[in-house]
C-alpha cells in the first residue's frame, strides 16, 4: 500500500496538529523528520520546488499540501482517501443502514460472513425521521422510528456487524468476480455486495425552495418542527408519510395547511387520525391545489403562493414541510452496469441479484419494492440467504 | 484545541441522535441543549445557524474562536475535533 508521507520536525506546532489528526482519524503515513537527516530535507525541497515549508504532506495520488488546515487536509483526504486496505477481501460489504441493510448484517454475522455496512447519514434510513412506526408487527402501540432504528442496530452489532461512516462512490466488477468498492475513505475489495441505500424525499422544484432551505422550507418535521410551536405552517403531499408527519407536526403548529395534489392516498387508518384535527380546526385540508412559490422577507418564510382550479392564493405560513414522494438513492451508480430502471431504481431478479454477479439489492431502493419497513426486513432476509448461497458456490 | 462542545437537540431528531453517538464514541464530552425541553434557547440556535433546524453543534477552540456545524455533517465536524 502507498503511504502518506508527513515531513516536519519535532520543534514544529504545525506538524504536530496535522500528524495528530491523521492519528485520530485512524490514516496511516511515515513520518520523515527533515531535521535528522539532510538527504530527507534535500527530498522535501525537490518535491516543493525549494519552498521550505512544514509540515509538507505527500498524498498517495501525489498531491503535495504545504502547512495545510486541517480543513484543507480532510478536504483533500475526502478528495482521494488513501487509506487503501491491505487487499484483505470482505466477504460482505453492504451500502446503506436501513432495516433492509441491518436485518441481512444480523443474518450474515450470525453466520460468521465478515460484513461492513457503509452509512454516509443515519443509521436507520428514512426509517429513523418518522415519529411513529405504526404498522411494524410485534409493536402493539407502534415505535418510534429512532428506536426501532436503535434496536435493529444493537441487535447487528451484537453479532458483529461493523458500521462505518462512509460515502461509496462507485463499484467496479473485478475479472475475479470480486467487487471494488470506490469509498471517500478507500477502496475495499469484496466478494459480495448489498446495495440497500433507499430513498429520500423528493423536491417540489418551486421558486424558494432552496433559497429558505431550513429557513422554512423543511423535510423533516421530527428534527425541525419544534421551531414551529404556536405557528401557523403548510405541508405539502397527500400520501402516509404527508400525513403521518402532519398529525406529528399538530403537536407544535397552531395551525396547519395541507396542501394536497389531487386527493389524499394515506392510508384509511391515518386518515381516521388526521379527521380529529381537521373537525378541531387544527388541520385545513386544501386538495386539488398545488403550490407555486415560496416567499420571503429573504430571511424567513412568511408566506407561500398556492393554486387552486386556475386562481392563485397567498398563504400566510411560517414553515413549509414537504413530504411529495420518494427518491432512490442511487445517484453513485449512474455510470456503472447496474441496471436501473425509468426512475433510476435498482432491477434485480427473483433472487434479488442485480446485473452485476454477486451484487444484491433489498429495500426501497429496488425495483418494484412496496416501500415499506416489513417488506425491506423480509427481503433483507432474502438477500442474506441468497449471499450465503452466492458465497458458498463461488 | 477543543474547549466546549455544545449540541442543540429535539427529542426526535435521528440526525441529532447520530451527532450524540459519534461524540460519545470518541469520548468527546459535550453539553446538550434539548429544545423540547428548553423551548427558550431556540432563538439561540436559529442565531448560531442561520435556520430553523437541529443538530446544530457548537465548537469553541481554546482560543475562543467558534465553529457551527449544521445537520449531521462528519466530513465538518471531524476536522474541528481533531
Amino acid at each position: 500500500m502507498k503511504n502518506i508521507i508527513v515531513y516536519g520536525a519535532d520543534w514544529c506546532p504545525d506538524c504536530h496538529r496535522s500528524r495528530k489528526f491523521l492519528d485520530e482519524n485512524n490514516i496511516l503515513y511515515t513520518y520523515l523528520d527533515i531535521d535528522s537527516d539532510k538527504s530527507i530535507k534535500a527530498e522535501m525541497l525537490s518535491l516543493t520546488d525549494n519552498k521550505n515549508i512544514i509540515p509538507t504532506i505527500v498524498l498517495s495520488n501525489g498531491q503535495i499540501l504545504q502547512e495545510p488546515s486541517n480543513q484543507v487536509l480532510a478536504q483533500a483526504l475526502n478528495d482521494f482517501k488513501s487509506v487503501e486496505p491491505d487487499n484483505e477481501v470482505i466477504d460482505l460489504v453492504i451500502i446503506g443502514a436501513g432495516p433492509a441493510s441491518l436485518t441481512t448484517a444480523i443474518y450474515t454475522t450470525r453466520e460468521n460472513i465478515k460484513t461492513i455496512i457503509f452509512e454516509k447519514a443515519v443509521i436507520g434510513g428514512l426509517a429513523a425521521v418518522t415519529d411513529l412506526i405504526d404498522n411494524y408487527p410485534g409493536f402493539e402501540d407502534g415505535i418510534s422510528g429512532l428506536d426501532l432504528a436503535d434496536k435493529l442496530e444493537k441487535q447487528a452489532k451484537r453479532f458483529g456487524a461493523q458500521i462505518e461512516f462512509n460515502t461509496v462512490q462507485k463499484i467496479k466488477l473485478l475479472s475475479n468476480n470480486d467487487k471494488k468498492i470506490y469509498t471517500e475513505n478507500g477502496i475495499y475489495i469484496a466478494r459480495a455486495v448489498l446495495i440497500a441505500t433507499g430513498t429520500d424525499y423528493k423536491k417540489i422544484n418551486v421558486l424558494g425552495e432552496k433559497e429558505y432551505l431550513s429557513r422554512g422550507v423543511h423535510y423533516c418535521a421530527t428534527c425541525d418542527g419544534a421551531f414551529y410551536k404556536d405557528k401557523e405552517i403548510a405541508v405539502v403531499g397527500g400520501g402516509n408519510s404527508a400525513v403521518q408527519e402532519t398529525i406529528f407536526l399538530t403537536k407544535f403548529a397552531t395551525k396547519i395547511h395541507l396542501l394536497v395534489r389531487s386527493k389524499i392516498k394515506a392510508s384509511q387508518v391515518l386518515q381516521k387520525k388526521l379527521q380529529s384535527f381537521i373537525d378541531s380546526g387544527q388541520v385545513v385540508v386544501h386538495l386539488q391545489t398545488n403550490i407555486v412559490s415560496i416567499l420571503g422577507d429573504n430571511q424567513l418564510v412568511n408566506k407561500i403562493l398556492i393554486k387552486q382550479d386556475n386562481i392563485e392564493e397567498e398563504l400566510p405560513v411560517d414553515g413549509v414541510f414537504i413530504f411529495v414522494g420518494l427518491k432512490p438513492n442511487s445517484e453513485f451508480l449512474n455510470d456503472s452496469s447496474i441496471e436501473l430502471d425509468q426512475l433510476k431504481f435498482i432491477k434485480t431478479n427473483d433472487n434479488l441479484l442485480t446485473s452485476m454477479n454477486g451484487v444484491f439489492a433489498a429495500g426501497d431502493i429496488r425495483s418494484g419494492s412496496t416501500m415499506q419497513i416489513a417488506s425491506a426486513v423480509g427481503e433483507g432476509a432474502t438477500a442474506a440467504l441468497r449471499i450465503r448461497q452466492y458465497l458458498e458456490e463461488i | 484545541m477543543v474547549k466546549n462542545v455544545t449540541v442543540f437537540t429535539t427529542n426526535q431528531c435521528a440526525y441529532c441522535h447520530m451527532v450524540k453517538k459519534y461524540l460519545d464514541n470518541k469520548n468527546i464530552k459535550y453539553d446538550e441543549v434539548n429544545l423540547d425541553n428548553q423551548p427558550n434557547r431556540r432563538q439561540e440556535a436559529i442565531s448560531l445557524s442561520g435556520g430553523m433546524t437541529v443538530p446544530v453543534t457548537l465548537v469553541t477552540q481554546h482560543d475562543d474562536s467558534r465553529h457551527v456545524v449544521v445537520g449531521f455533517n462528519l466530513s465538518s465536524l471531524v476536522p474541528l475535533l481533531a
